[in-house]
């Protein structure tokens, strides 16, 4: 049989991850369009929402979609205090010592979580049921056109809060000229401090769509989290449609290359898409209002 | 940086002057390097070199020279990687892969073809080197957080390429039976023996790194990390001084990565993941950018602290994290850059004060 | 003013000192036997090992309110590795340094296996390993470590016991990237050949950290649907193997699925849901405490400790939590063969001349040449019905 022969079913999977590596990957582009910080504790958001969801669900016997808004509000709650405590005080400090502190809260949240909500993996029930549709010989989760779903909407709201509203366009203007806009009466940081809830909502708003799916522990989140940087990077930093465009073509390249290479090197596949984006064209696919700036 | 901590005196100030002056003993003072004579040994360095010979005796237990070994490896990573990061100013978080570079050198060629591990080590290094020159040179004309990005990516490469190859590294099952390092015959079989070899190798890669950074790229090197586009006006080829800085870095981790090998006798590519990496970074970070012996000191205290933890049990990474982020927060030039940053102002302020007085009089 | 402070600071901090050097002080009369635990509590393979403590934990404070070893409690000086080579290897020495402890458990994760394995040799300490999965590490038969697990050999025979029970003649084995999944699966392909099966180890692998199989079962479903395969084989553990199931259904295959013994735990069904219903595979006899037979010997062990777990914890027992049981049992009746000579030799002596000890996974037995204590007839066929474990048997093939 020729690898070609998997390539609709392997596409349509793709495109699954695609869609989660995008809902994490739009994250970090919120963050980054306020602040120009990489949050390396976002996958940690995603580990959260679904965590959290799943405690209220079956320790505190709320009902589903009320048991998902109370632990996105909570993980809002816990993004405000990342920045509060960790971001605020480093608001001068250099790269490095930015990397290092978010990897430091990383550890410490997926840690904390593993003390609080136990060890064990978890999951979600899917929102309708676990049976797949079967398409023309390609099989689908219901769960997955659920998540292609919140994808869309979530890059929509995005797109309406920062080209519609004025508190987006002053986290915009914070960020590609943070002079300026303190000149303008544009509080930095409350923009970073605002732009880290909405970054920590849409995590667990990811975490809590991908879950059923697939499952959830205390340490899943700093693997995603970076896959999900990878694509925001692929695509354009600093760009929603950057991150979903990028999230979508990790995904399926990522899926396809099993048809022709082993499986082992799948994990390779993404970085070394990475490397050769950051070489040939660091803007990423869509280009990047960043790129020029002098801080990268 | 340096100019906020030295606006004012505080009353307190006067309560730091003594643990300062200890601590001075022992702690490194960047800005003054430059005022004396350094080519001349000193005798802080005295003091640090008989400490370290007398330490192990002092103390004869098995356990402080096993840390002291991880201690000395972790330092010649950080040393490495404080050339790269704390003087040409760029990060890297695949520092672990060149570490994993040395570690399989060293495996394969002693425990496959058979070579002396004198050999190995040599080689370990060379191979880390050249990988790196070949990794460095595409991906160094990026900054900050990309170049961070690229070089995480390498890690994960290479850790995907050590797992995947089982005929040349075994695989995720690893390498068995590393020999202990042995120099004409002399084996370094006890804790103790390899404490003086890890220490050993430390302070020659600590005497060649100071060389270095006394010489003409050495200033480069800080020329760089201080602004890219004023060092290459006056003529310094900034993307040979960042290629330069990665493969020497490079090179130090391969050293590392062929002792480290030896004392644990396994090779693993479990051990070379980003937590290692990040651990390395906050080495340099806490001991202070831009100087020596702070690495040094980020691995003695990092490589304690986390051995002091392992009793918390589940707790341990949490208290590690949180520590972390505390020292990062008071200490955001490193611990020695700060309590040294102090202690030149207050005695500037003591010079000063003398010679306002006189003029009063 | 500032003087009066500083004298209430300091006495504070005297009296602090003072009270957290008193506390520790033990009550017993006679001084505690104790034993070194070096575990992966933190990083990513805390969710095995926090069972581990636990069980260890309520077992070693059952035999200190039985009264001990002849009167000596035992005593656990627990320390995290957090994954870590370094630090699991500086764990050993720090152990070893301290001349009460007799014996050290641990670690748990083979990476870390054989260099603290060489350091106990070196040391001459014993060094009892839970889970000893590399078949390298398991093949260096050294003088100072002992296995408590079923070796991967056994558990890949009682397999293939299995498959030839239910009359499968082609077997796809789908490995993790990870040791013990890769030894299980080359044993289970030997030992298959070796019984007249075909067995196909696919080439597509899994890591442990993988969150989606879809791509590498698209690229098996050809060869099962071309070759008639008859069942597929994960050897697998953790949470792949449920990811794999689902998946599987998912993509709509159909054919049976066979599990390695790591996928008796409730977690993983709760993982699976639906997807893991038919489910079959060889584990140790805690998966099934109430299930066993009338007139096995390890059945009141069992369901004892399974009710004491529960009380406790208010989970049940499971096959790790019965590694851990099994491990203190054992360190109990070996101190006790030691007949109050209690050195570090003496203990692996006693050890290593265990004989038809019963506990919660079986009859262990050790010797000199065979440092493995359990035996195949120790494992039991389970298949997952309605959500919940259910012995199977087979005439001929217990």
């Amino acid at each position: 049989m020729t690898p070609w022969a998997y390539i609709p079913q392997l596409f349509s999977a793709g495109i699954t991850i695609g869609a989660i590596y995008a809902l994490v990957g739009l994250g970090f582009v919120t963050i980054a369009r306020a602040s120009q910080i990489i949050n390396f504790a976002q996958g940690e958001f995603v580990m959260l929402g679904a965590m959290i969801t799943f405690f209220l669900l079956k320790g505190g016997g709320l009902p589903y979609p009320l048991a998902a808004l109370v632990a996105v509000i909570l993980v809002v709650i816990i993004g405000f205090l990342l920045h509060i405590t960790v971001l605020y005080p480093l608001r001068k400090a250099s790269i490095p010592i930015l990397l290092m502190a978010t990897l430091g809260a990383s550890i410490f949240i997926s840690n904390t979580t593993a003390l609080v909500f136990g060890t064990l993996p978890r999951t979600l029930p899917a929102f309708l049921g676990n049976q797949p549709l079967q398409i023309g010989g390609i099989f689908i989760v219901p769960q997955s056109l659920f998540v292609l779903g919140a994808t869309f909407l979530l890059l929509i709201s995005l797109y309406l809060l920062s080209h519609r509203t004025l508190l987006g366009k002053a986290m915009e203007a914070s960020s590609t000229d943070p002079l300026g806009a303190d000149l303008l009466g544009i509080s930095r940081n409350l923009m970073v401090f605002l732009a880290f809830g909405v970054s920590a909502g849409m995590g667990a708003i990811a975490g809590i769509f991908i879950t059923p799916i697939f499952y959830t522990s205390y340490h899943a989140g700093t693997l995603i989290g970076l896959k999900g940087f990878v694509a925001a990077v692929l695509g354009g930093w600093g760009k929603n449609s950057g991150a979903i465009l990028g999230g979508f073509v990790l995904g399926v390249v990522e899926s396809l290359s099993i048809a022709f290479i082993p499986s082992g090197y799948k994990d390779a596949v993404a970085f070394v898409i990475l490397l050769l984006i950051l070489y040939f064209r660091p803007k990423g696919i869509l280009g990047s209002p960043f790129i020029d700036s002098r801080r990268w | 940086m340096v100019d906020t901590n030295q606006k004012e005196f505080r009353k307190r100030d006067l309560l730091y002057v003594v643990p300062l002056w200890l601590l001075s003993l022992i702690l490194p003072d960047p800005h003054l390097d430059h005022l004396r004579k350094e080519s001349r040994f000193r005798r802080r360095d005295l003091f640090y070199l008989g400490g370290l010979l007398l330490l192990p005796l002092m103390w004869p237990d098995t356990h402080l020279h096993h840390l002291m070994v991880l201690a000395g490896i972790n330092a010649i990573l950080a040393l490495g990687l404080s050339l790269f990061l704390g003087y040409a100013g760029q990060i890297s978080l695949g520092h672990a892969a060149f570490f994993g570079i040395g570690v399989y050198t060293t495996a394969i060629l002693t425990t496959r073809y058979g070579f002396p591990t004198f050999v190995a080590f040599w080689a370990s290094a060379l191979v880390s080197a050249a990988l790196a020159y070949l990794i460095g040179k595409p991906i160094l004309k990026l900054k900050g957080y990309f170049l961070a990005l690229a070089t995480l990516g390498f890690g994960e490469i290479f850790l995907v390429i050590v797992r995947e190859s089982h005929s040349l590294t075994g695989g995720v099952i690893g390498i068995f039976g590393i020999p202990w390092f042995s120099l004409a015959g002399f084996s370094f079989d006890t804790y103790l023996k390899q404490y003086y070899l890890t220490w050993g190798v430390l302070i020659g890669l600590l005497l060649f790194s100071k060389n270095l950074i006394r010489s003409k790229i050495g200033r480069a090197f800080l020329a760089v990390a201080t602004s890219e586009d004023a060092a290459s006006t006056v003529g310094i080829k900034v993307a040979q001084i960042k290629l330069g800085a990665f493969v020497i870095g490079a090179a130090f981790a391969g050293f590392a990565g062929s002792l480290f090998a030896c004392v644990m006798s396994t090779a693993n590519p479990e051990t070379f993941g980003l937590n290692l990496s990040v651990l390395i970074i906050m080495m340099v970070i806490l001991g202070g950018m831009g100087n020596l012996y702070g690495p040094i000191a980020g691995a003695i205290f990092l490589t304690w602290l986390v051995d002091i933890l392992g009793k918390y049990q589940e707790y341990s990474l949490p208290i590690y994290g949180l520590i972390l982020i505390l020292l990062l927060i008071s200490f955001p030039d490193g611990i020695g850059t700060r309590l040294n940053i102090r202690l030149i102002y207050l005695i500037s302020y003591f010079g000063r004060k003398k010679r306002r007085e006189k003029a009063e009089l | 003013m500032k003087g009066k402070k500083g004298m209430v600071l300091w006495i504070s901090f005297l009296i602090l000192i003072s009270i957290s050097w008193a506390t520790p002080a033990y009550l017993a009369e006679k001084s505690p036997y104790k034993i070194g635990v070096n575990l992966e509590l933190t990083g990513p393979w805390a969710e095995v090992t926090k069972t581990v403590k636990m069980a260890m934990v309520m077992e070693v404070e059952k035999i200190n309110a039985m009264g001990g070893v002849d009167g000596h409690p035992l005593e656990l000086v627990i320390e995290d590795n957090g994954f870590d080579l370094g630090r699991a290897a500086a764990n050993m020495t720090k152990f070893s340094r301290n001349k009460e402890i007799v014996a050290v458990v641990g670690p748990f994760e083979d990476n870390l296996q054989a260099t603290t394995r060489a350091i106990a040799e070196r040391e001459g300490i014993t060094d009892i390993i839970i889970c000893p999965s590399n078949p390298m590490v398991r093949s260096l038969n050294q003088r100072w470590s002992f296995n408590i697990a079923q070796s991967d050999i056994i558990v890949s025979q009682k397999l293939v016991d299995l498959c030839l029970a239910r009359g499968y003649k082609k077997i796809l084995v789908f490995p993790g990237n990870w040791p013990l999944a890769l030894s299980l699966a080359e044993y289970f392909k030997r030992f298959g050949e070796e019984k007249g099966m075909k067995v196909i180890i696919s080439k597509e692998t899994h890591k442990p950290t993988d969150i989606d199989m879809t791509p590498q079962l698209i690229k098996l479903k050809p060869i099962i649907e071309s070759e008639k395969v008859d069942a597929l084989y994960a050897s697998t553990g953790g949470p792949p193997g449920p990811i794999i199931c689902k998946n599987m259904r998912t993509l709509g295959i159909k054919i049976p699925i066979i599990g390695t013994h790591a996928f008796g735990f409730n977690f993983i069904i709760a993982l699976g849901g639906e997807a893991m219903e038919g489910v079959e595979f060889a584990a140790g006899k805690p998966v099934v405490p109430y299930q066993l037979d009338k007139d096995d010997p390890v059945r009141p062990i069992v369901i004892d400790f399974d009710k004491r777990m529960r009380a406790r914890y208010g989970v049940g027992a499971d096959q790790i939590a019965g590694h851990a049981h099994d491990t203190i049992w054992l360190i109990y009746d070996a101190l006790k063969r030691c007949q109050g000579k209690v050195t570090r030799a003496n203990f692996r002596d006693a050890l290593e001349n265990t004989k038809g000890l019963k506990s919660c996974h079986g009859i262990y037995n050790y010797s000199p040449t065979d440092h493995d204590g359990l035996t195949k007839r120790d494992l039991v066929f389970i298949r997952i019905e309605g959500g919940k474990f259910m012995r199977i048997k087979f005439p001929g093939f217990e």
